[in-house]
């Protein structure tokens, strides 16, 4: 059963329209990865299915509900986690309160739990130790792994990354996509936007290319890596491997 | 000028001039307080950017209180004090209650000091990258848990220079409330040099008060600012608005 439907959705920002008439699928567990060059419209899609966007037409099911229908968006929105190029941690908070907050705020456990529970997760992506650190102490790497923690706290059922690793320097890199492989491998739903092309190949179920707002093919990875269908697909995979 | 005359009219008067220092740090601290308060409500109200989902009765609420909010801070920022203190004062005192003057110049340098924390207060929130805010709206906050939790303590701590210096201001501005005879220094200072006919030596003397109490608190502000920033980069039992911290440790590390 398909966990996330995007059909033919269409969205503007003023003149410019980023996505035309967009359709895909995602089943229970499985990796979407959403390559394509800048502008092309990955992230806008992403944002739309947390709802910090609008779309104009079209419509975007997910727990088989229309969310633009949805009476409870804060609900929602915490059994869909995000990811963010830019990490976005909350700079008043160190590590182990990032993880905290939103789960007394939103789920109303109580602080014990809550650290337990946050404490499990930042073990998971490597950053025990850390507890204690403030966001502007660590490296770019560790910050997202707190940011996918923070995320994971929630009890997620699916996980959306908008870039995950493009603000990271090279170095860093592995170490978040280690994280992300680890819920590839636990079954995690996940749609990722990346253009890390190694890994979407390694861990993604199915790739959607997408360029000028459409989608120009998706399919299995290495039929999109190795048989790609079309010349823009071969054209941005030259130029980016 | 004479400084013996200086300590003769300090040992004299100083009780006085006690009186006067009391006044006004009791009106200064107090309405910078007070106007904080006003201008974290008014500011946040200003910063707040509504999302696409928020319903049109809303929409049109804010926009009525950003109307007001405009009204109230161009006002109470281009009218002087001392004319807002006189014309508040007796509007009040002809029209309503005969309020008490103290209460009347708290309620003043309050409102007064509100309008200016209103535009620190929003500047500081706006100055917080939005990034934080979908961050916190997408765990499932509400827009009030995040402004709380999130936006505020980090608009506050990054604005705190700007409004320790609005209480610096107040020390000194307070002086005009002299028109309502409160008994701060401002008004101490000229019943005394109209009792010693010693103008030159008694302003003296007051302005050297006023230099010590805004230095003092230019000096306490600076260490609490110290230790705002203390708080940040520090990696060990750091704590802002939660507890127990300590206890989570302790299970991590057994």
């Amino acid at each position: 059963m398909s966990l996330i439907e995007v059909k033919n959705v269409r969205k503007g920002f003023g003149e410019l329209e980023v996505l035309h008439d967009i359709s895909f699928q995602v089943d229970k567990g499985e990796v979407i990865c959403l390559i394509g060059p800048s502008g092309s419209g990955k992230s806008t899609m992403l944002r739309c299915i947390n709802l910090l966007e609008d779309i104009d037409a079209g419509e975007i099911d997910v727990f088989d509900q229309d969310i633009s229908e949805l009476k409870d968006i804060n609900s929602y929105r915490r059994r869909v986690g995000m990811v963010f190029q830019q990490f976005n941690l909350f700079g008043n908070l160190d590590v182990l309160n990032n993880c905290v907050l939103a789960q007394i705020r939103v789920l109303r456990k109580d602080r014990k739990e809550a650290e337990a529970r946050a404490l499990k997760e930042l073990q998971k992506v490597g950053l025990g130790d850390f507890v204690h650190a403030y966001p502007s102490t660590l490296s770019g790497g560790q910050k997202q792994r707190v940011a996918i923690a923070r995320a994971l706290c929630m009890d997620p059922e699916i996980l959306l990354f908008d870039e995950p690793t493009s603000a990271l320097d090279p170095e860093m890199v592995g170490e978040v996509l280690n994280v992300i492989r680890q819920l590839a491998d636990e079954d995690m739903t996940m749609v990722i936007v990346t253009h890390e092309m190694g890994f979407a190949r390694d861990v993604a179920d199915k790739v959607i290319f997408m360029d000028e707002g459409v989608i120009v093919e998706e399919g299995r990875p290495a039929q999109i890596f190795d048989q790609p269908k079309y010349d823009r697909t071969r054209q941005f995979l030259a130029r980016i491997l | 000028m004479s400084f013996t005359k200086c300590i003769e009219i300090l040992a004299k008067y100083y009780p006085s001039f006690l009186l006067g220092i009391r006044t006004t740090l009791i009106v200064a601290i107090t309405g910078t307080l007070l106007g904080l308060l006003i201008g974290l409500f008014v500011g946040g109200v200003r910063a707040i950017r509504l999302d696409k989902t928020v319903s049109t009765s809303k929409r049109i609420m804010k926009r009525i209180l950003d109307i007001i909010a405009r009204i109230y801070i161009e006002v109470f920022r281009g009218t002087p004090m001392m004319v807002q203190a006189v014309f508040i004062y007796y509007l009040v005192y002809t029209s309503l209650v005969r309020w008490d003057k103290m209460t009347a110049a708290i309620f003043v340098i309050s409102i007064n000091t509100g309008a200016y924390m209103a535009e620190i207060v929003r500047s500081g929130i706006q100055a917080i990258d939005p990034g934080q805010n979908e961050a916190a709206r997408s765990l499932g906050m509400s827009s009030m848990q995040t402004m709380m939790d999130v936006i505020l303590p980090q608009a506050i701590r990054n604005a705190f220079p700007a409004i320790g210096n609005e209480l610096i201001v107040n020390i000194k501005d307070s002086s005009v409330l002299m028109i309502i005879s409160i008994t701060e220094l401002m008004f101490q200072s000229n019943s005394i040099a109209g009792t010693t006919y010693r103008f030159t030596e008694t302003y003296f003397l007051t302005a050297m008060i006023y230099l010590l109490l805004t230095g003092l608190s230019s000096i306490l502000l600076g260490m609490i600012e110290k230790k705002m920033n203390h708080t940040r980069t520090s990696l060990p039992q750091s704590d802002t608005s939660f507890s127990s911290i300590s206890l989570a440790n302790k299970g991590a590390k057994s």
